[in-house]
């Protein structure tokens, strides 16, 4: 019986994403609930995201890829680690054949720190669980260990629950949304190097002094930030730096306008298909939970219209540039996710409270750190990609791929160097670490009374209202 | 035909939560609209041609189109109110 089980279950990865996702969808919906009429419907629509991602994927690397070399020729830089996005690599993270049990593990570990009351964050966005199972994914490859791979997915997830916990009075007092916690890995990454290098900002007389602010950067940069433009820019001016003709130069530049264009809305069928059951599992913690207070976990998306954070993002965007070619060792160069800067530096700008001059130190630091893990990483994440279908190589090149998500993430690469390194080393630092910061979040930062934390507030939530 | 344009941080994510959440209400109460999801930061190029403007987060911009605030469709809580408002100001 279980060998036929398993027996199924390889003939169902041999098929591919495009023909498990559909199928694994449909099981997970009706064990939700879902009519099984509304999951397959589901399960389709991201077996389409996915095909869609692979043929994107394949025009970004067949146009940008020989560019890349040429521009190696022709000026020296060496970046051959081209950022495909985040929408791609969380293609591939839902396309895993462990996902399902990743998902599993990150679910779980969130209801038991509820039960425990170890958290108030209910996070239900099961859309982003990307962040946290892609490190589970990487683990598991690199080690070649399952369990290890969920053990890391299990740390990722406790560890972002907590984040998001610490971080809620930020959200609440500098964006003004209130009740909701963000445990999007991709925002609150930042945290990790922006907590220590703020408080370190303040210490240093006259640096703690500096405050000066952009009003008009929005109006003035705001068209460079659109999607098709940073996309027919860029692609120009690869163009250029690999010695095209203007034709060419063109050409490129409108082919990779295109690609950060298509990317997002292949992305979105993902999206798309994973909310019923998004929803579903919203309904059900909802009633389980009715009698707690709870903070609701939404996707960052939510606070990165902020003036303060845009203006910040669109200063960031080029400096990325700046430091992906003056930067010793990087290989990573930046692109499609060059779009999404605004969600790396949202709680930095909330950490400050909208200093913009310490943002933008503050950002280098965590764009430099996003660089060099994104290039450490990018051998595994490429022939993770690899396996499951997304053939990027350019013939007669090694070129990899990577994104400002997955072990990119400051937070998801140190979890991910836990997990590979020798594990009796770097699993106990890894406690230490993890419970040092418990003990400072949770005991010695509400004594002193931060601002934020000078008059916590109580969720404003009703529990008599969180049924639907 | 109502159009209803739905913003939030990228234009993916919880716009697309919201804009079917929309969609599924008007289509029980029998109202024809049309959604389109876009970036926040796109929102003052292209609010002018829309009845109406949902963003899922913060909004600091400055548009003629009425704007609607609809975090409560991602948390689940107000959602009716929120839903309802949404439609009375598509029918004014």
């Amino acid at each position: 019986m279980l060998d036929a089980l398993m027996a199924a279950f390889q003939w169902l990865m041999d098929a591919g994403p495009t023909v498990m996702l559909p199928v694994i969808i449909t099981v997970i919906g009706v064990i939700f609930r879902l009519k099984i009429t509304k999951a397959f419907k589901a399960g389709l629509t991201l077996g389409i995201g996915f095909a869609g991602i692979r043929l994107i994927l394949d025009y970004m690397t067949s146009n940008i890829g020989p560019a890349a070399q040429a521009m190696v020729k022709n000026i020296g830089i060496e970046l051959d680690v081209l950022d495909v996005g985040w929408g791609a690599i969380a293609a591939v993270t839902w396309s895993s054949p462990i996902i399902a049990i990743l998902v599993a593990a990150i679910l779980i570990t969130n209801v038991v720190m509820l039960i425990l009351k170890v958290t108030n964050t209910l996070d239900v966005d099961i859309w982003n669980y990307h962040h946290m199972a892609i490190v589970g994914i990487m683990v598991h490859y690199t080690t070649g260990n399952a369990l290890l791979g969920i053990a890391a997915s299990v740390v990722m997830a406790a560890t972002t629950f907590k984040i998001a916990d610490w971080s809620q009075p930020m959200i609440e007092k500098f964006f003004g949304i209130p009740g909701v916690t963000l445990p999007t890995v991709s925002a609150t990454s930042s945290l990790l190097i922006a907590w220590p290098l703020n408080w370190l900002l303040d210490k240093i007389p006259g640096i703690n002094k500096i405050h000066f602010s952009l009003k008009d950067a929005q109006k003035k940069l705001g068209f460079f930030g659109d999607q098709m433009i940073m996309g027919l820019l860029l692609g120009s001016i690869i163009g250029l730096l690999a010695g095209y003709n203007i034709q060419e130069v063109l050409q490129l530049g409108v082919s990779m306008s295109a690609v950060l264009v298509l990317i997002p809305k292949m992305a979105s069928m993902f999206m798309e298909g994973l909310m019923p059951i998004s929803e579903a599992a919203q309904k059900w913690s909802q009633r389980v939970f009715k009698d707690r207070q709870l903070f609701i976990g939404l996707d960052a998306a939510v606070v990165v219209g902020n003036q303060d954070v845009i203006t910040t993002a669109l200063i960031i965007i080029p400096l990325t540039i700046f430091l992906a070619v003056v930067l010793p060792g990087n290989r990573m160069l930046p692109f499609a996710d060059l779009a999404v800067i605004p969600f790396r530096v949202a709680l930095v700008v909330a950490l400050t409270r909208g200093n913009l001059f310490k943002n933008i130190i503050i950002g280098l630091f965590t764009t430099a750190a996003l660089l060099y893990a994104g290039s450490i990483t990018a051998p595994e994440l490429t022939s993770i990609a690899q396996g499951v279908g997304i053939d990027i190589a350019v013939v007669g090149t090694a070129l990899f791929i990577s994104s400002f998500a997955a072990t990119s993430l400051t937070h998801s690469f140190l979890v991910y160097l836990a997990f590979t390194m020798n594990l009796f080393i770097s699993i106990p630092i890894m406690l230490i670490v993890i419970g040092a910061c418990w003990y400072y979040f949770e005991v010695i930062k509400p004594r002193r009374g931060d601002f934020y934390d000078a008059d916590r507030q109580e969720v404003s939530v009703q529990s008599d209202n969180l049924e639907i | 035909m109502k159009r209803v344009l739905v913003a939030c941080g990228n234009g993916i994510a919880t716009s697309t939560v919201v804009a079917s959440k929309i969609r599924e209400y008007a289509e029980e109460k029998g109202i024809a609209l049309q959604t389109d999801q876009c970036k926040l930061m796109e929102v003052p190029g292209k609010a002018s041609s829309y009845d109406l403007v949902v963003t899922t987060g913060t909004f600091g911009g400055d548009v003629d189109t009425p704007v609607v605030r609809a975090i409560s469709l991602l948390t689940g809580i107000g959602q009716e109110d929120t839903l309802q408002e949404i439609i009375t100001k598509l029918e004014q």
